[in-house]
């Protein structure tokens, strides 16, 4: 009686489990790269989170609140280069600040490491513009690879470019405590 | 020994008089430039040293936000802007980070005391034909608080505010 109760439980709750999983691994973004915007694209907020695509000859940002479109063409130059954030930010990481016994500090040291996507480009007027964004680790070469090869330009060639992971530059590496 | 004591405090006093006034005229501030009713930013350069391109479209895109944020300007153009051909009193903000030295936020939030981010940045304003009309080194940083490119805004707001005293034709914003 009791193991056909247990099997029951087991059951159940792995059903539940499957039922969460399911659309986690449905929903894997296969083009869109997820980014937030540092600063620097009009009509969107600084820190905004959206997806980064490259269609129809343009490199898109969408976000919940605006769309902006810049043609590749226009992108005169791309960088891509290493960066760390804390992993408690925002308004949570401010009221993590006010924690009692240091725990803001202690919590300050857990930290991820992210990619930064740097653009230049010119509106129709040919005024200049630069974006800011960070993207997962990993994330930032594979795009500015489809970028390039999509007509943007760059000052820094793939095989020198910073990147994510080996020839780091020394002004893009923090100083260690 | 009283009155050598006297005469050197009198002496070290005329001395601190004199040199008072000498003082005053090395920090007078440049004769006020001409008011103009546009701005234009141009990217920002760094010919000494080795700026992440982060920090260079961080203090240009800063720059432009904290101009238009102060007022005080008709139109704030941004480098290569057609519009700027035209525009009769225009001034042109050139500027070139000297020193830069990229803290450590961690550092920062741990020991509130290091991982100090600065950028020394020297700002010339030239006229439309390039002759130099205003000359400031400015820096930003960012000490206790905020990502390291938090130090590109606090440059950004001391650069808007010198534009704004100096140049803005409308100084009420």
């Amino acid at each position: 009686m009791v193991l056909r109760s247990m099997r029951r439980a087991t059951i159940f709750l792995f059903s539940i489990l499957g039922f969460t999983a399911l659309p986690s691994v449905a929903q894997q973004p296969a083009g869109p790269n997820k980014a937030v915007q540092i600063t620097g694209l009009v009509g969107v907020k600084t820190n905004t989170s959206g997806n980064l695509t490259l269609e129809n000859g343009s490199l898109q940002f969408a976000s919940s609140g605006a769309k902006v479109s810049v043609p590749i063409h226009s992108v005169e130059d791309v960088i891509t280069e290493n960066d760390s954030q804390r992993v408690f930010r925002g308004t949570l990481g401010t009221l993590t600040m006010f924690a009692p016994y240091g725990g803001g500090r202690f919590l300050s040291l857990f930290r991820s490491k992210i990619d930064t996507l740097t653009i230049q480009y010119r509106d129709t007027d040919g005024a200049l513009h630069g974006a800011i964004f960070t993207m997962p680790l990993g994330k930032a070469d594979p795009f500015k690879k489809d970028l390039v090869s999509q007509g943007a330009r760059t000052s820094i060639p793939m095989q020198d470019d910073s990147g994510s992971s080996k020839a780091k530059p020394e002004a893009a590496k923090e100083k260690k405590p | 020994m009283k009155r050598s004591l006297y005469i050197t405090t009198l002496a070290v006093l005329l001395v601190g008089i004199h040199a008072a006034p000498a003082r005053l005229l090395a920090q007078a501030p440049t004769p006020p430039a001409k008011k103009a009713s546009a701005i234009q930013v141009l990217m920002v350069t760094s010919d000494e040293i080795k700026l992440p391109a982060e920090f260079q479209i961080s203090l240009y895109e800063n720059l432009i936000q904290q101009l238009e944020k102060q007022g005080g300007f008709q139109h704030v153009y941004r480098e290569g802007d057609h519009h700027a051909d035209g525009a009769a009193d225009l001034v042109v903000l050139h500027s070139n980070v000297r020193g830069f030295k990229k803290g450590n936020e961690m550092a920062r939030n741990v020991t509130t005391v290091t991982g100090k981010t600065s950028i020394d940045v020297h700002c010339q304003f030239t006229d439309k034909d390039g002759k130099s009309v205003l000359e400031r080194d400015l820096n930003g940083k960012v000490q206790f608080f905020g990502g390291n490119l938090r130090a590109t805004l606090d440059f950004a707001k001391k650069a808007a505010k010198l534009a704004h005293d100096s140049f803005a034709a409308n100084p009420v914003s």
